[in-house]
């Protein structure tokens, strides 16, 4: 199905994004203790285009939230670097945003400050900025709510916020660390559908961390799932030729099943394997995907 | 005045000793060691240092919450969720504007709920300092009923004093509920 058109990205594109506007390569990350080394990621390598949607599909506590702070500089890796607009990432940048999964919204502020907290917080006056929040929250659909504070509001109405927070100070790049997990079915659903308009929308650049397999096909042009322990990519899916729209389509069906035997397969030769060895994974499934 | 000073200074105080890793591990101890003398303690220093005067409660009060607000202005800052910072640096926030907006309304209501708890002790402080020293105030009054072998003053005194801890104590909570009414 062919994707919306697409507006023109708010941000004028940097002379330096030829290339890929974030990549990593061989990428590896390890915690050390006293008494062992643990890696979680190994060599990793990724390469997000400008405007594209990556999803990164995998088990809890495989390592893809380590990957995405990672991403955003929020921790620094043990091997390899995180190249953004071709320059190594020193550390947190606003032009990478980063929604995380649990609530962190001001509770003393209410959803408008909240949403231009990102201006105050770089010491920009409130009139400066007020006339961008009034249209991110006329954008998001939160223009009733503003005055609200964060514990007046749902589950998805505060994740809206967030999301409504980090693309007010138009980052070039925006991490999304299982933005839905908590919420009910429908909620998620109705949420992935927000996040995909607004994607559409500021054309941001998005990567998408998830263990919800139909959320990571749905919302992503570029799907690549994490095996497990340690983190390395086993399975990359391009979806932006043709994206689904239907969660019915025996295809996206097909892709979801293969995609779970995918990661089962994984955590099964994992838990069999010594720690620390692995072989390369053969799908038990065929990817209908892949020509 | 002695809890809006110690209020401040102790949030300040527990601001500075937080931003180094050095301070943390050479004043705090410090303060540990001053926090736990009852503020009863401080009021023979306090009559030889500032007399017979409203400076001296003023003194004893500041000195009964100070240090505890101080360690818990540190200890409210390292409960403070890594995520609530590094959203406001991720935002584009330098370190001064992290703490003026992030971590000083953050840690606000904890600290203001402690000086509220510590107010009793600074208020039983008070009125020994009036009992012994200071010349007017409640203390005095019940004083003033003992060497008068006046009963019903006494008792008059201490229901005085009764009410007027319970009044304080509402006032704060009612600022409490109306200021600093977030969790974080």
């Amino acid at each position: 199905m062919a994707q919306a058109p697409r507006s023109p990205s708010p941000l004028s594109p940097s002379p330096l994004s030829a290339g890929p506007i974030l990549s990593c390569q061989q990428l590896t990350k390890a915690f050390a203790s006293r008494r062992q080394t643990t890696t979680v990621l190994e060599n990793i390598h990724l390469d997000v285009a400008v405007g594209d949607f990556v999803t990164i599909l995998g088990q809890s506590g495989g390592g893809k939230s380590t990957l995405l702070q990672l991403l955003g500089g929020f921790i620094a890796p043990t091997q390899g670097q995180v190249l953004f607009h071709g320059v190594p990432l020193k550390g947190i940048t606003p032009k990478i945003g980063m929604v995380f999964q649990e609530n962190t919204l001001y509770p003393w502020l209410t959803v408008e400050q909240n949403i231009g907290f990102g201006f105050k917080v770089r010491g920009k006056k409130r009139r400066q900025y007020q006339p961008q929040v009034s249209d991110v929250l006329e954008q998001v659909g939160l223009s009733q709510a503003r005055t609200l504070f964060p514990h007046q509001l749902s589950g998805g109405m505060k994740q809206r916020v967030s999301i409504a927070r980090s693309i007010a100070v138009q980052p070039d790049v925006l991490l999304l660390d299982e933005p839905f997990s908590a919420l009910d079915i429908q909620l998620r659903r109705r949420l992935q559908g927000f996040l995909s308009t607004i994607w559409q929308d500021t054309a941001t650049t998005m990567v998408l961390v998830t263990h919800n397999v139909e959320e990571a096909i749905l919302l992503g042009q570029k799907l690549l799932v994490i095996g497990d322990k340690p983190g390395r990519i086993i399975e990359t899916v391009d979806l932006a030729a043709a994206p689904f729209r239907d969660r019915y389509d025996p295809q996206f069906l097909a892709l979801q099943r293969h995609l779970e035997t995918v990661i089962e397969t994984d955590a099964q030769t994992q838990a069999a394997n010594l720690p620390g060895t692995y072989e390369p994974l053969a799908p038990s499934t065929p990817n209908p995907i892949r020509p | 005045m002695g809890m809006a000073i110690a209020f401040i200074g102790s949030i300040a105080c527990g601001l500075l000793i937080s931003l180094s890793k050095w301070s943390e591990l050479f004043i705090l101890p410090i303060l540990g060691l001053l926090a736990p003398i009852a503020p009863i303690a401080w009021v023979p220093l306090a009559l030889v240092v500032f007399g017979v005067s409203n400076l001296t409660a003023v003194f004893i009060v500041f000195m009964g919450v100070f240090f505890t607000l101080t360690i818990a202005t540190v200890a409210e800052i390292k409960r403070l969720p890594d995520n609530l910072l590094m959203t406001a640096q991720n935002l584009g926030g330098g370190s001064f504007n992290c703490w003026r907006w992030v971590i000083i309304p953050a840690v606000l209501p904890g600290v203001f709920t402690l000086l509220r708890l510590n107010f009793i002790a600074a208020w039983m402080a008070v009125l020994a300092a009036e009992m012994t020293g200071l010349r007017d105030g409640l203390g005095t009054v019940v004083m003033t009923g003992r060497n008068l072998f006046n009963s019903n003053l006494i008792l008059l005194g201490i229901c005085i004093i009764g009410i007027t801890g319970f009044a304080v104590d509402r006032v704060l909570l009612f600022i409490q509920r109306k200021f600093f009414w977030w969790q974080v």
